[in-house]
């Protein structure tokens, strides 16, 4: 039992520490084919890609704004309750919090539309897992230090609870086109299929023990409370019967939910790249604007209402006559009457965490006429007739935006990039962000013939202790592309 | 060619960065030794009566008496975990009567595992408080942990016919727990 609590703190610890849905370094990193999942306006050069089914992108992210694996588990000698209290319940606010965010790319095409080769259209499949916790401070406070001693008169606030988690399949569809030379959109209809949803996002009440009116304390208790899940009762069923199936039941209906047998949402992507001059191009989009209804397997737990206690409370002579001696299940049951627990099985909408990028680019050091000739550039790369546009350097900055259940996440980016001739490209970002004020993100495209390649990381300098990151990240992917001239 | 095989280079340096990721020793066993132990804190019982029900039980007579159940500390979570603690008692007594009141803590088969008594003084100027500690160095937790209900009696030490001066005199008992208990 014991050994499960741990294993579920330090995976809740591990798992948890993971943030953001940020992918900086592949925003706008032409090259990639992925780009155009993170803005579908982006410029696109090529003929077709198909991605390596399960290979073309995988992206796993990690972070937490609050204490790391290190903070607490480090061998240092220091007792582990106090590091507890110091670095967990001192130290971190409602506002902390811990995200998991994973991305699986199952298959991606795309190809240029035969008569209207302006068209690139693309269309796959991929699985993601968003994960939110908020760090529940006041609730954690009333577990480790309880409602007595200096906490009398403390109002512990029950809205510090807040989470959102879903795994979902996305269908998508997209067209990118070039408007002009300088102006490129797209947009990309979404189609969801929810493996699992589950959120406790609008709480609201508060817990105080003060000194009572009558009594020596009163303990007073509002509650607006609720956790809504959709697919995890059926989950958590087949694993409770524990049958010689358990297995192939689960998978079973994994594969059903994943493929558009559970709750079903629709969203959309949109986006543009525009050219303000020759070598500065600002580019912006917005990410799963969508909704998911929940209809199916649902299982909603409510704790609404409000209750007072003074204990069991005896006035003479208006109870003279009350001869129960039942009078402390009386005032469980009134407090139960008054605060109820309850369960239903209403369908809800849950919205996609909604997304936005913007950037500024600015290019420099153009490629001389040789290199071009050959460099398997597409449609958008060709001005007026003429070869030019390609660079080798570009800088520049970007902005992201993510509706999370607490408000806007902001990050902002400054980045370089570097293309080292046709087959090699490289782009290095700085992110600030309520996680890591010292974000160095690397990334790395590698063309070799049709085969591409590209692996992109996050916060480098944690490296040298991963334990103690608030953040890191890992994406990476095969696809094999085909350019205009090739 | 060779240029090819720099890039290469570059690209197998970078991978070989992130794969080559460090850690100081992490000991996850230290959850082992996460204490949490809260202090909860609640109201218990409380009593009050007018004066003219304490005279309608005569001289020297009992003016309540009710044996009520309590598991509050006996249920299996809280006993299990339950370390020290204090129940406090505040009496105050504005009627012109001598008080006797006991709380009697009785386990299930109702024995009486402790007895807390309060003689009260009429017209108290102030509020009489006691502290009971129980727990190491006071009286045993398990008289809380086994009470299942309380006896509560309260009796008229004086006569039936005498009336306070002040004005709407009462007798009350107050009783709240502070106590200590290991989550983890």
């Amino acid at each position: 039992m014991r050994k499960g609590i741990r294993l579920i703190f330090v995976v809740w610890l591990g798992m948890h520490a993971l943030c953001a849905q940020n992918k900086q370094l592949l925003y706008d990193f032409n090259e990639i084919p992925q780009a155009l999942m993170l803005n579908p306006g982006v410029k696109t050069s090529e003929k077709w890609h198909v991605g390596i089914p399960l290979l073309s992108g995988l992206s796993f992210q990690a972070g937490t704004s609050g204490v790391t694996v290190n903070d607490l588990f480090a061998d240092d000698g220091i007792d582990f309750t106090t590091k507890v209290r110091e670095r967990v319940l001192d130290a971190m606010t409602r506002k902390d919090d811990f995200s998991t965010t994973s991305q699986v790319e199952g298959f991606y095409v795309g190809f240029r539309g035969r008569n209207r080769p302006d068209d690139y259209y693309s269309f796959g499949m991929y699985g993601e897992t968003d994960i939110i916790v908020y760090w529940p401070k006041d609730l954690a406070l009333l577990a480790f230090e309880g409602n007595g001693g200096a906490n009398i008169g403390r109002s512990f606030d029950l809205g510090d609870l807040s989470l959102r988690g879903e795994m979902v399949n996305v269908f998508h569809f997209g067209v990118n086109r070039k408007i002009s030379n300088d102006l490129t959109v797209g947009a990309r209809a979404k189609l969801y299929s929810s493996v699992f949803q589950f959120q406790s996002i609008h709480n609201a009440g508060s817990f105080r023990t003060s000194p009572g009116q009558n009594n020596v304390y009163v303990s007073s208790m509002v509650a607006d409370m609720e956790l809504q899940t959709a697919g995890v009762k059926g989950f958590y069923d087949i694993l409770d019967e524990d049958t010689s199936t358990t297995t192939k039941d689960l998978t079973s209906l994994f594969t059903k939910r994943v493929l558009l047998g559970g709750n079903l949402g629709l969203g959309f992507d949109a986006g543009f790249s525009y050219n303000l001059n020759p070598q500065t191009t600002i580019t912006a989009s917005i990410l799963d604007v969508g909704f998911i209804y929940n209809s199916k397997d649902i299982q909603n737990y409510t704790l609404r209402g409000n209750a007072s206690t003074e204990g069991i409370t005896v006035f003479l002579p208006e109870d003279i006559n009350d001869v129960n001696n039942d009078l402390w299940q009386e005032l469980v049951d009134d407090i139960e009457e008054s605060l109820p627990y309850e369960e239903n099985s209403s369908g809800y909408i849950s919205l996609r965490p909604v997304k936005v990028y913007g950037s500024i680019r600015y290019d420099f050091g153009e490629e001389n006429g040789r290199s071009l000739e050959n460099c398997g550039c597409g449609v958008n790369m060709e001005r007026g007739g003429g070869m030019s546009g390609i660079y080798r350097n570009s800088v520049g900055g970007q902005l992201f935006l993510m509706k999370r259940p607490r408000g806007i996440q902001p990050a902002l980016t400054g980045f370089y990039q570097k293309r080292l001739g046709r087959t090699l490209s490289l782009k290095t970002t700085y992110t600030v962000d309520k996680y890591s004020w010292t974000n160095i993100g690397l990334g790395l495209n590698l063309q070799a013939g049709p085969v591409n390649f590209y692996v992109l990381g996050d916060n480098l300098l944690s490296y040298r202790n991963v334990a103690d990151s608030h953040y890191a990240s890992l994406q990476f992917g095969f696809n094999i592309i085909s350019w205009n001239d090739n | 060619m060779k240029g090819l095989f720099c890039r290469l280079l570059v690209a197998l340096i970078f991978f070989s960065f992130l794969l080559n990721s460090c850690s100081e020793k992490q000991d996850f066993d230290q959850f082992e030794d996460l204490s949490i132990t809260p202090t909860l804190a609640s109201g218990i019982f409380y009593l009050e009566s007018d004066e003219a029900t304490i005279n309608a039980a005569g001289d020297v007579g009992v003016f309540y008496a009710q044996t009520v159940n309590f598991d509050a500390f006996n249920e299996e979570f809280v006993a299990e975990r339950l370390l020290e603690g204090t129940i406090h008692y505040e009496l105050e007594n504005t009627t012109s009567k001598r008080l006797g009141i006991t709380i009697e803590f009785l386990d299930e088969d109702g024995n009486v595992l402790d007895v807390e008594s309060f003689t009260v003084e009429p017209n108290m100027p102030e509020v009489f408080t006691r502290d009971v500690f129980y727990g190491p160095g006071g009286k045993s937790i398990d008289i809380l942990t086994t009470t299942s209900s309380l006896r509560i009696r309260g009796g008229n030490l004086s006569d039936s016919t005498s009336v306070s001066s002040t004005s709407d005199p009462k007798v009350k008992l107050s009783s709240g727990a502070e106590f200590l208990f290991r989550l983890k």
